[in-house]
């Protein structure tokens, strides 16, 4: 008898040791979290990322995969303010995994750990595809990502207490490196300050109003509504009194309005990456700010 | 005089008096306010203008053969149709459970289509699920009809479940399997009322001579696998689903009807659906989904001729049917579609009919759809319709049916996101 509670205790404490070893699986809703865990989480962390970086990242096609994904996971990080408000509560619904459920340890929503722009008075959906919140794409805010990595850092030490020290030096290496980063990059877009631009979506916003280049107006007459003729003329006339250098495209909306306007007024089309994957060459986060730089600059 | 005096002091005051509380509530705010616990709500319109070759009154006298007629309430007349209203709530209740309720609205009656609780804690990958629902047998029996690709239901759902679909009183247990490819496996134990195909309500002869008890426990057993890959970009989700439970059907024969029959017996609906959606990039896809389902009905058939009344046990009765639809996301706001059912009834029936043998139904639809945003949908379908006959003269005559139907469906309010 004794023997078999012997054989029992040590299969416990081998599937035991088995969960204590094994990485993290950690799923980010958007590739350029998973790249943001990556760098923290290291050797500790198996990550997933489930909408593609160049896709819509509104409209991301519900899979099924993603829920065998959550299932498993023992971390969920999205990156919040209603981006994922189109795709991820039934994915979460249908995961039956109680620990990624909000409020619970094993989940993350980033946006709590920075400060949104254009947070509506009101709402109405007169307003387009607007989000009560505020403008949800901070991500692009360079001055934004070290709040981020802090706060998953500090996930990761709440989750895995026993190797925080590693995670908090990995934060320590990557805002060292960062800091680096945003002196370059500050210092290339220096020249374009004041410099007007017109946006497809109002997506590049944070990034736009860092570095001081005004937003004259955007392509949609309003936020998920594909742009009309009327309001290209629109466009037209605001764009005669205040001279904009750029049109800012996405690279998932059709460019065809984007592309007129550019060429009836003479401004330069540029399509910039929002997310990690977004254009070839952009694997991960430096290469996301390093090429939206360069596409500005250039 | 007096009276009037009164209310000239009254009105007098009032202006103050209104003032004053409005100044005090702006400093405190009511302390027990609930106001930020508000499930999300959602009202749902559904409205239609039809066209068929039909009038309204030869379009009601048509069935199906073998198949109990079901109420369409959709897109039922010509011209004008209100379909329905729906009014959803969700909201979790506390960190254990989750509700939703979704309340059927048509122009003068309201039915409680789902309300039911989902639990949040299970672990192991289980979900347990209680009240009334619709069943996740099959792809499509789970899905709200604003959410369905056409205006209307496929026929096989139709004819096996009537017009609400597999929606029935029980308990469900999901759980999703613990590997990289999703799995999820589900069990309902459910009360089994559903016209269509099932029922226990008990059967009673005015002699005595058939007596049928009711089933008063659940008497509809359903489970499912689902399963779904990613091929490349495409999801493919597979499932087969089962469901077995007694049937009764009282046409009138316990009331004493002249001409009145019933049935009681076991009836098991089997299915398996695949559905597999492309996506060309990141705005347009290519959605293509197929179901089969068979129905196998046994059991006893009591009729009354003259006299007492008679048995005709064993008779079994077949019921099939598949649909096959390809939808696809041209752009932002433009989908397109185009289905194909067919139903093959059962011989037994048709032969009783006057009609031959086993026949094969078909009917087709294609439908373009132009959505301003998420929240609005207009929709045009056309059906071509093979399955119905006029009985009305006594010898079955099949017609042929086209139906154009001009959808508007509007959603406001906080409506959650639906899945795959």
């Amino acid at each position: 008898m004794n023997k078999f509670i012997w054989i029992f205790l040590l299969f416990v404490a081998m599937v035991a040791q088995s969960a204590m070893a094994r990485p993290l699986r950690v799923v980010a809703s958007y590739p350029y979290i998973g790249d943001l865990v990556e760098k923290i989480g290291g050797r500790n962390v198996h990550v997933v990322s489930l909408a593609r970086g160049d896709y819509n990242p509104h409209v991301i096609i519900p899979r099924p995969s993603f829920i065998a994904r959550v299932r498993n996971a023992d971390l969920l990080v999205i990156s919040g303010a209603q981006l994922e408000i189109g795709w991820m509560p039934p994915i979460l619904r249908q995961a039956n995994n109680p620990s990624v459920q909000p409020g619970e340890k094993g989940f993350l929503d980033l946006s709590r750990y920075v400060t949104l722009i254009d947070v509506p008075a009101s709402v109405s959906r007169e307003q387009g595809d607007i989000h009560p919140e505020g403008n949800p794409h901070f991500y692009l805010d360079p001055y934004n990502i070290p709040l981020l990595a802090k706060a998953i850092t500090e996930k990761l030490c709440e989750i895995d207490p026993s190797d925080a020290s590693y995670y908090r030096s990995n934060l320590d290496e990557f805002v060292r490196q960062w800091n680096e980063k945003l002196k370059e990059w500050k210092e290339k877009m220096r020249p374009l300050e004041r410099v007007a631009v017109v946006e497809y979506h109002k997506i590049y916003d944070y990034f736009l109003r860092r570095f001081g280049l005004p937003i004259v107006g955007t392509v949609e007459p309003l936020p998920g509504i594909p742009p009309t003729s009327k309001h290209i003329e629109h466009l037209e006339s605001i764009l005669e009194s205040h001279r904009a250098q750029f049109i800012l495209q996405d690279v998932y909306n059709p460019d065809d309005a984007s592309r007129h306007l550019a060429n009836k007024l003479g401004m330069k089309l540029i399509v910039l990456p929002h997310d990690v994957g977004a254009v070839r060459g952009v694997d991960d986060i430096f290469s996301l700010f390093d090429e939206i730089v360069r596409r500005l600059t250039q | 005089m007096r009276k009037l005096c009164c209310i000239a002091i009254f009105l007098a005051l009032l202006p103050a008096r209104t003032y004053s509380q409005e100044d005090t509530q702006a400093k405190s705010g009511s302390p027990f306010s609930q106001a930020k616990f508000v499930p999300d709500i959602s009202l749902i319109l559904d409205c239609s203008f039809v066209h068929r070759n039909l009038s309204n009154e030869q379009f009601d006298n048509l069935s199906i053969p073998g198949v109990a007629r079901w109420m369409e309430p959709l897109h039922a007349q010509k011209g004008f149709n209100l379909n329905y209203g729906e009014i959803t709530f969700y909201s979790v209740v506390d960190p254990y459970f989750e509700l939703f309720a979704v309340c059927h609205l048509s122009e003068h009656a309201f039915h409680l289509e789902e309300a039911y609780w989902m639990t949040k804690k299970f672990p192991l990958g289980f979900q347990l699920k209680a009240g009334k629902f619709l069943s996740s047998f099959g792809r499509i029996n789970d899905q709200h009809c604003h959410y369905w690709d056409f205006a209307d239901q496929p026929l096989v759902y139709g004819a096996m479940f009537g017009e609400d679909g597999l929606s029935e009183i029980g308990a469900r247990l999901t759980w999703v399997a613990p590997l990289d490819m999703y799995a999820l496996l589900g069990m309902e134990v459910l009360q089994g009322d559903n016209e269509g195909s099932f029922g226990r309500q008990g059967l009673q002869d005015s002699q005595g001579t058939v007596s049928v008890s009711s089933i008063d426990g659940p008497s509809l057993f359903v489970a499912y696998l689902k399963s779904s890959v990613d091929v490349d970009d495409a999801s493919v989700l597979v499932g087969v689903s089962g469901a077995r439970g007694t049937t009764r059907r009282d046409d009138g024969f316990s009331s004493g009807d002249q001409h009145g029959q019933a049935f009681s017996g076991e009836t098991e609906i089997y299915g398996c659906d695949v559905t597999v959606k492309y996506p060309l990039d990141a705005i347009r896809y290519v959605s293509v989904q197929a179901e089969y389902l068979r129905r196998n009905i046994d059991g006893t058939l009591y009729f009354r001729e003259v006299g007492p009344p008679v048995t005709r046990p064993a008779s079994t009765e077949h019921l099939s049917g598949f649909y096959a639809q390809a939808v696809v996301k041209a752009d932002l706001r433009w989908r397109m579609g185009l289905r194909c059912d067919m139903l093959r009834t059962d011989e037994g029936v048709m032969k009783e009919l006057g009609l031959g043998g086993a026949e094969n139904l078909p009917r087709i639809s294609g439908m373009i759809e132009f959505n301003p945003t998420e929240f609005s949908r207009i929709r045009l379908q056309y059906n071509y319709d093979r399955t119905r006959y006029d009985f009305a003269d006594g010898v079955p005559i099949k017609i042929t049916m086209h139906e154009l139907i001009l959808q508007v469906n509007l959603a406001i309010g906080a409506h959650g996101a639906h899945p795959f």
